[in-house]
């Protein structure tokens, strides 16, 4: 794998850091499996690289793509809490909806962006090769990103945000409108998960209506592969975790299509990272699995050391 | 203080499950009130409780606390006035969030939560004071995951989130009922001292006719959704557990001879 091909994981890695934000948002904080970031994503690239080809300033762009998404999120909130829908389907229908409005944005199917400013140009001239900009400048907006979500998740508001999720009816007890929690959340969530695809969009020149998919899997790949190898207690380094989760599942898949043995083309990435998801859930369990059998086995190896209430049992 | 007029509350209406969980429940509690309600299975104890706290809208009737109507409120906009605890330890607490965290939610009970920080070195301070009075060792664990700790200790949290931030009325759902003796016996205490001490309204459900007489200043019997027994003061001193058994016994034979009633 060559350095630029690394670095290049390194950047997509960074950026899809912000889905896995959203995903942490919606999946562990609130505990509201969200697919509509399979539809956020793209709509969010759409918004930001339509506005820009319109001549609207980058960083304004990026801003209305945030908004955009977070509208999404709270169409699917409102479909799960106002009507009663349940969350996955509510979030399928807005997802699917999603597809249509994006290829509308974009009045196509993509939008190239070639020879316009995007919010990387102001960066451009610090004569720092494309590949090395790239990747340290998404470095410091996702750092940035999760201190501020930090910040919050540890304030007034956020802790409510995280009791709705934990245990919604001791939220209510403790006068959190756990509905009010949701909406903000799970726009924040699906803002966040905007901003990815309006960067993303930026960074490769164009955006698409087909680049959401999987983007749902990728970011819980990213939240999961980093609870399980980093696992942390407090907010901010759970979010550094999705961060380094998101950032190692991208090394781990380019070095996977690099590997000429394999003979993996990038046609094999969704199976590839279902693989990948399937095996970080699994693992965990097989290991728990596998304790405890083995705490089974030396308890009746030795059965006078087993509790002693064993020898009332008939 | 709380006046519960006629409260009708049906499960699974129109269902073939349909229950009726209150019919008719009025209900007058002067400030400062410690009421006991007792009561068998399914007698509307809890569902009396939850539609005081907002969890179940009533079909009819109206509940007032401190002369206004909130029959109407959702639970938590009831939360400024109503403070509660669950019967179920993991019910009345975040078991994810550290037990600083959960004491800052419930310090937040009431009021409009913004942006500042949840917790500061003036907030830590305060709970570190109050988990101290519970004797428990809590004041050196504020960091600690509540999962972590014991139901009775999280019990104890629970009672002291409760009586964190003012508020008029308490009420408590069987909330010594999954704990062991002693440690019941502890939260009872606590749950004494705190009514005391803060002079709240309170309701305590329980299935502990000991509890009911020695603890509050008044006892209520629920059957089938209706209030069957209220006794307080001089008559209720006198009350032996072994009385309020044979009243029990005699209620629910009435209410059997009320069915054949209908059957024939």
């Amino acid at each position: 794998m060559s350095v630029i091909a690394l670095l290049g994981s390194v950047e997509i890695g960074l950026v899809y850091a912000l889905v896995a934000f959203g995903v942490y948002l919606s999946f562990r904080v609130l505990n509201f499996p969200d697919l509509t970031v399979d539809g956020s994503f793209p709509l969010g690239a759409a918004v930001a690289a339509t506005l820009i080809t319109k001549g609207v300033d980058p960083f304004i762009a990026s801003f209305a793509a945030v908004l955009a998404g977070a509208a999404a999120g709270l169409v699917t909130a409102v479909l799960n809490l106002r009507f009663g829908i349940l969350h996955l389907l509510a979030s399928i229908l807005t997802m699917t909806a999603l597809y249509t409005v994006s290829l509308r944005v974009m009045g196509g199917p993509n939008v190239p962006l070639l020879m316009v400013d995007t919010v990387l140009t102001p960066f451009q001239g610090f004569g720092m090769p494309d590949y090395w900009m790239k990747p340290i400048l998404f470095a410091v907006i996702t750092v940035l990103v999760a201190l501020l979500l930090a910040r919050y998740l540890n304030s007034e508001s956020g802790l409510a945000l995280r009791a709705t999720g934990s245990n919604p009816r001791m939220a209510r007890a403790n006068g959190i409108s756990t509905d009010a929690a949701t909406y903000l959340g799970m726009g924040l969530s699906n803002g966040l998960v905007a901003l990815a695809g309006a960067l993303f969009a930026q960074a490769n020149g164009f955006a698409d209506a087909t680049m959401g998919i999987g983007t749902i899997v990728i970011g819980l790949a990213a939240v999961i592969i980093g609870e399980t190898l980093l696992p942390a207690r407090s907010v901010l380094w759970m979010l550094l975790a999705c961060l380094a989760g998101s950032v190692m599942y991208r090394l781990a898949i380019g070095f996977a299509l690099n590997a000429d043995v394999l003979g993996l083309t990038a046609s094999d990435l969704n199976l590839m990272t279902a693989l990948l998801v399937g095996l970080a859930l699994i693992l965990p369990r097989l290991k728990r699995e596998a304790a405890s059998r083995r705490a089974k086995r030396t308890q009746t190896a030795r059965p006078t050391a087993a509790s002693p209430t064993a020898g009332d049992k008939p | 203080m709380i006046r519960c007029s006629d409260l009708h509350l049906t499960f699974n209406r129109g269902a073939p499950t349909e229950r009726l969980a209150l019919r008719g429940v009025t209900l007058d509690i002067p400030a400062g009130e410690f009421v006991t309600v007792i009561g068998s299975n399914g007698a509307g104890k809890s569902t009396l409780l939850n539609a005081l706290a907002g969890d179940y809208q009533p079909e009819s009737g109206a509940i007032t606390i401190d002369e206004q109507d909130v029959t109407a409120w959702p639970s938590h906009r009831r939360a400024g006035l109503v403070a509660r605890v669950f019967q179920d330890p993991l019910a009345g607490t975040c078991g994810d969030m550290t037990v600083e965290e959960n004491l800052a939610l419930a310090a937040g009970r009431g009021n409009r939560r913004g942006f500042g920080l949840a917790l500061d070195a003036g907030r830590r301070d305060r709970f570190r004071d109050t988990l101290r009075d519970l004797g428990l060792g809590l004041e050196n664990r504020l960091g600690a995951q509540m999962g972590l700790l014991s139901g009775g200790q999280r019990q104890s949290v629970s009672l002291l989130m409760a009586a964190l931030q003012p508020s008029r009325i308490l009420l408590l759902d069987e909330h010594t009922a999954a704990l062991d003796p002693k440690t019941a016996a502890m939260v009872m205490g606590l749950t004494d001292r705190i009514v005391r001490d803060q002079k709240l309204t309170t309701l305590m459900v329980t299935h502990s006719m000991r509890h009911a007489l020695d603890h509050g200043d008044r006892t209520i019997m629920l059957h089938e959704g209706r209030i069957v027994l209220d006794i307080a003061g001089d008559k209720r001193k006198g009350l032996t557990v072994q009385d309020l058994l044979d009243q029990f016994a005699r209620v629910r034979n009435e209410a059997l001879d009320d069915d054949k009633l209908l059957l024939g």
